[in-house]
C-alpha cells in the first residue's frame, strides 16, 4: 500500500516529519518499507500484514497516525462538506437492486447520476493517482479509484444505459456462464462466484472486476454507482479460481468495512458531480442483508497484566483505544480510581476492525501503540529439566567419528527426480509423491539417501573437486500401508584418492576396503557390524555387501545397511566419470544398538603376561573367505588365542593359479602364566592341522 | 692433493744456511708453505693428506726436516735449528688440530641442517571432515535453549492440514495460507489429505495434545514452501520452532528469552527490538530485529540503512490455539517463535546465496569445519 504523507494531513494533525512517521509506524506494526519524494509529496511504501485491511486507505492509515500521536481523527462525514445536492427524482424509481445470494454479498448500495460529461481529470487528481501508481482513466473512473484510496471502499461505476431494465441482480453465476471483464479477458464463471447482473446477463464479478459491456466510455451520460460489501472468503475463492487479483478483490478478501459503503458512495457521487457535472438522483438504494450488531468487547486490566506482565496507565489505554475507534468506557466498581487494578473497560468493536473481536485483540492494540520497548525483559526459571533428543548422544558419537574419518557433512533437499530415486530404491518400497511439484526433477520425496549423495558427488566432480568424502544424516520417506513413514538414515559417498600425494607419502585411490573399514569403525559404536554378500542393481557385482548388526550372543542381527562401488550404468546416469563408493545404514536400529552397546560396556582385565605372535602363511583356494579361516581356528577352542588377524593378501608370483596366499597372524596370551615355546608350538601345530583338514590349506614355506 | 713444498718435499735440500738469520728465513718459508696448504683444507680427506704430508711419522715434512736439517746442522747452529723446528712443529700440530676441529664442526652443521625439519612444509595431513554449517547453527540454537531448560522434540515433515493449519488458527481460505504456498502429497483416493509442513509449528499442537503444561520445547527440522528457488528462497529450508506455556509467562518473560537468545547467538553487544507484526497463531505477534552487526546500527547495505536486521517472527501464543488442545486459556499463557536456521546462518557468516547450503560444494563445506 502506498500512502501520501500530505493526504494523511487532511484527516489528522500530527507533527511527525516523514522519516519520523516512517519509524513510528513501523514500531507500531505498520511496516514502512520505503520512503520517497513524488510530485504529490512524500510517499510511504507500506507493507501491511494481512489482518489490517482497515489500513488499505489513507483514512485508515490516518487513524493509526492519530493513535500514534494520541490525537483525533477527523470524522469521515466531514469530507462531504455539507448535504449532498440531489435532484427531485428518486433513484429508487429509476433502478432496482436485488441480492439473491446474501451469503456472498452482505450489502449493495446504488446511486444514480444523470447527465454527466466523461472527460479527463483535473491535474491535482491525476497527480495523486499517478503518485500512487494508478493510471488516470477518466474523471468518473478516477473518482471511484480516488475514493477507494481515500476511504478503502472499492467502487464501481456502470453505464446505466447499458444495464438491461436498469436492474441489478446480485446472484451466483450460472454454470457455464461467461463474462468478458474490463481487461478484455473472457472468463468462465462457476456458481461459487458472485456476479452482478442486469435483467439479461452478468455485468461484473462481485468484488473483483467489472464487465466490458457496461464499462464507462466517453459517451456515457448516466451512471449507476455501486458501493457494496462482499464476503471475504467468496471473493478470495473467486479471485483464486479466476487467477485475477485486483485492488478491489484485495480489499474485500481481507475484509472491507460494510458500514463504509454508503458514506463512500455519497463521497464519490459528490466528487463525480463536481468533476463531471450532471445531477445526483435523490436517495440511495441500500440493500443490506448482512447488517450485524457487533457485541461489546471488554478489557480488564487484570488480563492485560496477566498477558503483558507490566502495566499501562489508564490515560494511555483510553487515548489509544479511543483514537482507534473503540470508544473505551470504564465500567467497573472502582471507576473513580484511575489506574485501579480492577479496572474494566467496555469497548465497541468498530465495523472496520473485523480482526478485533476478543480481549486479547484489544491488549495487542494497546501494546503496539504503547510501545513494546516499554515492557521490561525478564528471564523465567524452568520447572522441568532440559532434554535433548533421545538419540542425540549416539548421533554426536557417530558424527564425530565420521568427521574424524574424513567425511564432510552435507545437507540436501529431499525432493528428487523419481527415475533417479528408483535406481537406488529397494524392492517393495512404495515412494511418496508430491501432487504439485515445482519441477519434474523434484516430484518425489526420496526413498533413499544415495540419490542425493550421487548428486552431491557429481556437483563436486563437475567443478574439479576430485577427492571427495561426504556424509549425510537425513530422512527418507515411504508408504507404510496407508500412512507415510519417515526414517532416519546415514549415507556415505566417496570418490578419488583416499590419500593424496605429499612430500612424505604417496597417493592411494579410495577403494571398497576404505568404505568397508570406515563403516566398520562406525559399527564399533553399535557393537560391531557383520557383512554379507549382496547385490542390488546399483552396486557393482564384485564390490558390494550388506551390513547387519552383530548383536553379540544372539547371532547376526537384522540387515540395516549396504555398501558398494557404484555400477557403471548408474554412474553414467549421474555423469560420474571416476569410481564412486556409496554406503549407509538405517539410523533408528543403529542408535538403538549404540544405546545397548553403551549400556553393556564393561571393563575387560588386561593380561599381565606377554602375548606371543605366530604368522601362518597359507595357500588357499580362490573363494575361501577369511571368516572361514578365522572360524576354523577359533573352533579349536584354544582359550589362549587372543586375536586372529589377516595381515597380508597376495596373488601372483610363486602362487599357483586358482590359489591365493593369505598371511594370518594369531596372538596367544594367557591371563595366568607366561606361555612357553613348547605350548605355543603345540597350538601352532593344531592350527595348521585344522586348516589343512577343514580348508585344504597348505602352509607356504618362504 | 699436492703439498706444494719444494723446500720440504723430496726436494727438500740440505739446510745450506750458515747464519741464524738464514735458518730463521728457511723456517719462515716452510711455515708460509704450510699455512698456504692448510688454508685450502675443507674436508676430512684433504685434512688427512695434509696431516700425512706435514706431520706423518715416516716421511712427513717435520720428520724430514729433523733428518735433513737438524741432524746435519753444525753444532753452532743446532740449537737455533732445534728451536725453530720446535716452534714449527708446535705451529703445525696446533694448526692441524684446529683444522680437524673446524672440519668436524662443519660436518655437524651440515648434518644438523640436513636433518632439521622444514617447518614451512606441511606435515602429513590425515584428512578430517567437517560439520555442516546448518547443523552447527542448529546445535548453537539448541545449546542456548537447553541452557534455559527447553526440551528438544522432533515431528513429521509429512503433515496433515489440521496440524499445519487449522489447529494453528489458520482455517481454510485464511489469507495467511497465501504466504505459505504448500506442497501436497499424492494420497490414495479417498484418503485424508497430507502436505509437506510449511513450518515446524505443528509440533506445538502435537506436543500440547500429549503433554500437560508446563511446556518448554524447541523443534528443529526441515520445512517446505512452494517458492521458486533463487538467492533468497529455497523450497526447503530449516526452522527451529520454540514454545513455552505455563501459568506465569507474560510478554516480559517472552521478551527476556528472545533478547537472551539474540545476545548469545550474535554477541553481547547486539541489541534487540520487537516490532509488532501478525501471525495467526500468536498475539501479540512480533518480528524480532537485531541491531545491525555489520554497521553497528549506523546504517549500511546489509540493514538497508535502517540499522536493524529482521531475524525471526514470534509472539504470545494466541488463545485460540489453546482451544485446539484443551488447554485452559484463562489460566495459561506462553510464547512461541520460529527461527529460520538458514537465514540466521546466512546473516552470521555473510552467505549471500541460500542455494550454497544445498549444493554441498566442498570448497564451501570446508570453510565451516
Amino acid at each position: 500500500m502506498k500512502i501520501l504523507y500530505d493526504w494523511l494531513k487532511e484527516f489528522v494533525d500530527f507533527g511527525l516529519a516523514p522519516e519520523e512517521l516512517r519509524s513510528r509506524l513501523s514500531l507500531a506494526g505498520i511496516a514502512v518499507e520505503g520512503l520517497e519524494q513524488t510530485a504529490a509529496g512524500p510517499l510511504l511504501d507500506v507493507d501491511l500484514t494481512i489482518n489490517r485491511p482497515d489500513c488499505l486507505s489513507h483514512y485508515g492509515m490516518a487513524r493509526e497516525v492519530a493513535a500514534l500521536v494520541r490525537g483525533n481523527l477527523r470524522p469521515a462525514e466531514s469530507l462531504l462538506q455539507g448535504k449532498l445536492p440531489q435532484s427531485a427524482t428518486s433513484a429508487a424509481d429509476t433502478v432496482q437492486v436485488e441480492i439473491q445470494c446474501p451469503e456472498l454479498c452482505g450489502r449493495y448500495t446504488a446511486r444514480v447520476l444523470r447527465g454527466v460529461t466523461v472527460g479527463p481529470s483535473p491535474d491535482w487528481l491525476r497527480r495523486r493517482l499517478e503518485a500512487l501508481g494508478q493510471a488516470s482513466i477518466s474523471n468518473i473512473v478516477d473518482a471511484t479509484n480516488y475514493v477507494m484510496l481515500e476511504l478503502g471502499q472499492p467502487m464501481h461505476a456502470f453505464d446505466l444505459d447499458r444495464l438491461a431494465e436498469h436492474r441489478i441482480v446480485v446472484r451466483r453465476a450460472n454454470k457455464g456462464e461467461k463474462l468478458r471483464t474490463l481487461d478484455g479477458v473472457e472468463r468462465a464463471l462457476s456458481p461459487e462466484i458472485c456476479v452482478i447482473a442486469d435483467a439479461a446477463q452478468s455485468v461484473a464479478i462481485g468484488g473483483v472486476m467489472g464487465g466490458a459491456t457496461s464499462e464507462i466510455g466517453p459517451a456515457s451520460r448516466n451512471i449507476l454507482l455501486e458501493s457494496a460489501w462482499f464476503d471475504p472468503i467468496a471473493v478470495r475463492r473467486a479471485s483464486k479460481d479466476l487467477g485475477l487479483r485486483t485492488e478491489a478483490s484485495m480489499r474485500f478478501e481481507r475484509g472491507a468495512d460494510p458500514e463504509m459503503a454508503e458514506l463512500a458512495s455519497r463521497r464519490c457521487a459528490a466528487m463525480i458531480r463536481e468533476l463531471a457535472g450532471g445531477e445526483i438522483l435523490a436517495g440511495v438504494i441500500d440493500v443490506y442483508p448482512g447488517r450485524r450488531q457487533l457485541p461489546p468487547l471488554e478489557l480488564r486490566r487484570a488480563e492485560l497484566l496477566r498477558v503483558m506482565g507490566a502495566d499501562v496507565p489508564d490515560s494511555e489505554v483510553q487515548a489509544i483505544l479511543g483514537a482507534l475507534g473503540f470508544q473505551p468506557r470504564r465500567v467497573d466498581q472502582t471507576k473513580g480510581n484511575p489506574d485501579s487494578p480492577l479496572a474494566v473497560w467496555q469497548c465497541r468493536q468498530p465495523s472496520w476492525r473485523q480482526d478485533v473481536t476478543r480481549e486479547i485483540d484489544l491488549i495487542e492494540e494497546i501494546a503496539r501503540h504503547y510501545g513494546l520497548d516499554k515492557f521490561p525483559p525478564r528471564l523465567h526459571g524452568s520447572k522441568q529439566p532440559a532434554a535433548r533428543l533421545p538419540h542425540a548422544l549416539a548421533e554426536d558419537r557417530l558424527r564425530e567419528r565420521l568427521i574424524g574419518l574424513g567425511y564432510r557433512e552435507i545437507t540436501t533437499i529431499p525432493l528428487v527426480n523419481e527415475d533417479e530415486d528408483a535406481l537406488f530404491r529397494l524392492d517393495g518400497v512404495a515412494p511418496v509423491r508430491v501432487k504439485n511439484p515445482l519441477a519434474e526433477d523434484a516430484g518425489l520425496m526420496r526413498s533413499n539417501g544415495f540419490v542425493s549423495m550421487a548428486h552431491a558427488l557429481a556437483w563436486n566432480l563437475n567443478r574439479g573437486q576430485r577427492n571427495v568424502r561426504l556424509f549425510e544424516i537425513g530422512r527418507v520417506y515411504e508408504w507404510d500401508g496407508a500412512r507415510p513413514r519417515e526414517l532416519r538414515v546415514l549415507s556415505l559417498g566417496a570418490t578419488g584418492h583416499a590419500r593424496e600425494k605429499g612430500p612424505f607419502e604417496s597417493e592411494r585411490a579410495y577403494e571398497f576396503a576404505d568404505i568397508k573399514g570406515d563403516l566398520d569403525q562406525l559399527g564399533e559404536l553399535a557393537g560391531g557390524f557383520r557383512w554379507r554378500a549382496s547385490s542390488v542393481p546399483w552396486q557393482s557385482a564384485a564390490q558390494s555387501g550388506q551390513i547387519a548388526l552383530a548383536t553379540p550372543g544372539k547371532g547376526d542381527g537384522p540387515t540395516i545397511g549396504i555398501a558398494g562401488k557404484l555400477a557403471t550404468r548408474v554412474a553414467d546416469r549421474f555423469k560420474l566419470r571416476q569410481d564412486v563408493f556409496l554406503g549407509g545404514f538405517g539410523l533408528d536400529p543403529f542408535f538403538a544398538a549404540v544405546r545397548d552397546a553403551r549400556a553393556a560396556r564393561h571393563y575387560q582385565p588386561i593380561s599381565r603376561f606377554p602375548g606371543v605372535e605366530r604368522d601362518f602363511s597359507l595357500l588357499l583356494a580362490e573363494g575361501t573367505a577369511f571368516s572361514s579361516v578365522r572360524e576354523a581356528i577359533a573352533g579349536l577352542g584354544i582359550a589362549e588365542i587372543a586375536s586372529i588377524e589377516a595381515v597380508d593378501l597376495f596373488r601372483g608370483k610363486n602362487v599357483p593359479a586358482g590359489k591365493f596366499s593369505l598371511l594370518v597372524r594369531v596372538t596367544f596370551q594367557s591371563h595366568h602364566t607366561t606361555l612357553t615355546e613348547t605350548q605355543v608350538n603345540a597350538f601352532w601345530a593344531r592350527i595348521v592341522a585344522r586348516l589343512e583338514e577343514k580348508l585344504g590349506a597348505a602352509l607356504r614355506t618362504a | 692433493m699436492t703439498i706444494p713444498i719444494e723446500s720440504a718435499g723430496q726436494t727438500l735440500s740440505p739446510l745450506g744456511a750458515s747464519t741464524p738469520e738464514a735458518v730463521a728465513e728457511r723456517f719462515a718459508a716452510l711455515r708460509a708453505d704450510f699455512d698456504a696448504a692448510a688454508a685450502n683444507i675443507a674436508d676430512e680427506a684433504a685434512w688427512k693428506a695434509l696431516r700425512d704430508a706435514w706431520a706423518g711419522r715416516k716421511s712427513g715434512v717435520l720428520t724430514r726436516v729433523t733428518e735433513q736439517w737438524l741432524k746435519t746442522a753444525s753444532p753452532a747452529l743446532k740449537p737455533v735449528v732445534g728451536q725453530e723446528l720446535n716452534r714449527l712443529r708446535a705451529h703445525i700440530e696446533a694448526s692441524i688440530e684446529a683444522r680437524r676441529a673446524a672440519i668436524e664442526a662443519g660436518a655437524d652443521v651440515l648434518a644438523a641442517t640436513r636433518d632439521r625439519v622444514d617447518l614451512s612444509l606441511p606435515g602429513v595431513i590425515r584428512p578430517v571432515g567437517s560439520r555442516n554449517v546448518i547443523r552447527q547453527t542448529f546445535e548453537e540454537i539448541e545449546r542456548i535453549f537447553l541452557s534455559l531448560g527447553f526440551a528438544v522434540v522432533e515431528g513429521p515433515e509429512i503433515e496433515t492440514p489440521y496440524y499445519n493449519f487449522e489447529a494453528l488458527n489458520i482455517p481454510e481460505h485464511h489469507p495467511a495460507r497465501d504466504t505459505m504456498d504448500t506442497f501436497y502429497i499424492e494420497t490414495p483416493p479417498g484418503a485424508d489429505p497430507l502436505l509437506l509442513r510449511t513450518h515446524t509449528s505443528p509440533m506445538q499442537v502435537r506436543t500440547m495434545e500429549k503433554q500437560a503444561p508446563p511446556v518448554r520445547i524447541i523443534v528443529p527440522g526441515k520445512v517446505y514452501r512452494r517458492d521458486n528457488p533463487d538467492a533468497t528462497h529455497s523450497y526447503m529450508f530449516h526452522q527451529v520452532e520454540g514454545l513455552a506455556v505455563d501459568t506465569d509467562i507474560t510478554f516480559c518473560e517472552f521478551k527476556g528469552t528472545v533478547e537472551h537468545f539474540v545476545r548469545e547467538f550474535l554477541g553481547p553487544a547486539i541489541k534487540t527490538r520487537l516490532r509488532p507484526s501478525y501471525f495467526p497463531f500468536t498475539e501479540p505477534s512480533v518480528e524480532v530485529d537485531a541491531s545491525c552487526f555489520a554497521c553497528g546500527g549506523s546504517g549500511c547495505r546489509l540493514c538497508k540503512s535502517s540499522g536493524w536486521i529482521e531475524l525471526f517472527g514470534a509472539g504470545m501464543v494466541d488463545p485460540a490455539v489453546y482451544g485446539f488442545v484443551n488447554y485452559d486459556a484463562k489460566r495459561l499463557s506462553g510464547y512461541a517463535f520460529g527461527l529460520g536456521v538458514d537465514r540466521l546462518s546466512q546473516l552470521k557468516y555473510g552467505i549471500d546465496d541460500v542455494q550454497l547450503f544445498f549444493q554441498n560444494d566442498v570448497r564451501f563445506l570446508r570453510q565451516f569445519a
